[in-house]
């Protein structure tokens, strides 16, 4: 790629920021933390070993808190803080196309989320012979990219860090708390399957009950179909003002 | 297209939903040239810039940056042009160095080219510091640096000094002559006269969405000193001003004579004046 000086520009300028905004990096760091204490409190219940229902529900956790905590909020407010200390008019003035934009800016997050998901399947205790860790993989990328994308339409639509945080939550009350829930209501449970989290913490949940995983067509077509459609909203915003309404 | 015009609009105009903010907009800027958009709060300077620089569509009429239309225009337009907005932001948690060397990447310029910048501007010294901790002056010389970072031929300034001391100012204004020496164009917006007197080659006075006058600053001082006066300082430490008239005239000379006069300056109107002349408004604060 010719221009790979620009992208690398633009990722490296989100690794400082973002690496630098506790009110951001609050998120990753505290999905590990309540895994690892959810993990010494279930523990003292039981006596130290987790049953698999508890290591499912640790995974089920970690994995919904990263996913939606860590990518709509460091995405989203990574880009409103650029529109609120108004740097984001100097870069796109200073010749980055929208696209350039587009990936440097998910480059670091996408990395981080996959990283901590791995880190959460690990602190989890989940025995690993039970675990497929390509399918793993494979999800966790496609859902930490749909997760990506959701945050560049909230940091499309936020005016400031704030606001980012506000267009959040709707987002989070439905892919985070739906599947966290899962266990509790039958209903929500259907529900979860149909969400891009829901898809990647049902998976996980399998692997904790020992359950071989096989790929559903119901999983595929909802990480394809949402990862679609997040795209489509993307730039159907992004059509009408850019990244900054003028 | 003439090869040193750099900027061409033609019959600019824009309307934002009810509001027509910029009227048959016509104006040229050559090579080497500093052209000043002078105007009050709300006479579209920005908004010009904007349009010139791809970043609003206008209305109606044409604009041609070095050669193309700028509704063609492609992001690769900002490897040729800087821009400083009115309110163009730093990474405030980056060092000075790194707020410059990122955009250096962006546009393949070699480190020394950073140094060199940074040594003209005088934050060398500072180029370890987080930038958020720079004064305003400071932000602004950094923000000026990082706009000349790639030699670019066309240099856009919204306001590049308001709200700054006159020291920092000055030595702006220093910095702009010396990029105009090496052969860059600047097309720069203010409100104070005295900068666009002193620093543009011409000035278009911009009053409610139109170009009212435009021409170098002096032509248009000479231009509006329709009736011709002399302030005079006497030795006797009386002040007086005297218009051109044949009595005048040998009185003055007649003073001179006797050498009664201590000092005497010929009263052709400051921009300002040319400027509240021409729109019949007041400046407001710029105001004398
Ligand atoms: N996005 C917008 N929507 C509606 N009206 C706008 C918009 N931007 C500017 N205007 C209007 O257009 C007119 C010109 O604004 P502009 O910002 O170009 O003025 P300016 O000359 O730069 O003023 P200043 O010296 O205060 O910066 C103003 O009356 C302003 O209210
Ligand atoms: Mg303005």
């Amino acid at each position: 790629m010719e221009n790979i000086n620009k992208l690398t520009a633009v990722a490296q300028i989100k690794w400082i920021c973002i690496s630098r905004n506790t009110a951001i990096m609050i998120g990753p760091i505290l999905t590990v933390a309540m895994v690892w204490i959810c993990k010494i409190l279930y523990g003292i219940n039981s006596g130290g070993d987790l049953s698999p229902m508890l290591v499912s529900l640790l995974l089920n956790l970690g994995i919904s808190l990263n996913l939606c905590l860590d990518g709509f909020i460091m995405v989203g407010t990574a880009i409103a803080e650029e529109k609120e200390k108004h740097t984001l008019r100097v870069l796109m003035t200073s010749s980055i196309t929208g696209m350039q934009y587009f990936i440097g800016s998910i480059i670091f997050p996408f990395v981080l989320m996959n990283i901590i998901n791995i880190v959460v399947l690990l602190i989890s205790g989940v025995s690993m012979s039970q675990v497929s860790v390509a399918a793993f993989l494979l999800v966790s990328a496609a859902a930490s990219l749909i997760s990506c994308v959701m945050g560049m339409i909230v940091g499309l639509c936020a005016k400031n860090q704030m606001n980012a945080n506000l267009i959040s939550y709707p987002l989070m009350f439905v892919f985070m708390m739906i599947p966290m829930f899962g266990n509790l209501s039958e209903k929500l449970h259907h529900i979860s399957g149909f969400l891009f989290t829901g898809v990647l913490t049902e998976m996980a949940g399998g692997f904790a009950e020992g359950i071989p995983y096989t790929f559903k067509a119901l999983d595929i077509t909802v990480l394809i179909a949402e990862l679609v459609i997040s795209i489509l909203v993307f730039l159907m915003l992004y059509r009408r003002n850019g990244y900054e309404k003028d | 297209m003439e090869q040193n015009v750099l900027l061409d609009l033609s019959h600019i105009s824009k309307r934002y939903k009810t509001e027509l903010a910029l009227k048959d907009i016509n104006i040229t800027l050559h090579k080497g040239e500093i052209l000043g958009f002078l105007g009050p709060s709300g006479s579209g300077k920005t908004t010009t810039i904007k349009i010139i620089t791809g970043q609003l569509r206008q209305t109606s009429g044409e604009a041609k940056i070095l050669g193309t239309d700028t509704v063609n225009i492609d992001d690769s337009i900002y490897e040729k042009i800087g821009v400083v907005s009115d309110q163009s932001g730093i990474y405030e948690k980056m060092t000075v160095w790194q707020n410059l060397s990122m955009f250096a990447k962006i546009w393949r310029v070699p480190r020394i080219r950073v140094e060199e910048v940074l040594h003209q501007v005088e934050l060398y010294g500072h180029r370890k510091k987080p930038a958020g901790k720079l004064s305003r002056g400071q932000t602004q010389r950094l923000v000026l640096a990082r706009a000349v970072l790639h030699k670019p031929r066309i240099l856009f300034l919204d306001e590049p000094t308001s709200g700054l001391d006159p020291s920092t100012a000055v030595s702006i204004h220093k910095m702009l002559l010396e990029l105009k020496e090496e052969g860059m164009s600047i097309f720069l917006t203010t409100h104070n006269m005295e900068e666009a007197t002193k620093l543009c080659d011409r000035v278009a006075l911009l009053y409610q969405g139109k170009i009212a006058e435009c021409g170098s600053p002096k032509e248009l001082c000479l231009k509006y000193n329709q009736n011709k006066k002399y302030h005079l300082l006497l030795h006797n430490q009386e002040e007086v001003v005297l218009e051109q008239s044949p009595q005048n005239i040998a009185k003055i000379s007649e003073w001179m004579q006797r050498d009664e006069i201590q000092c005497i300056h010929s009263c052709e109107p400051t921009l300002e004046r040319v400027f509240l002349q021409v729109t019949g408004a007041s400046l407001g604060l710029a105001n004398i």
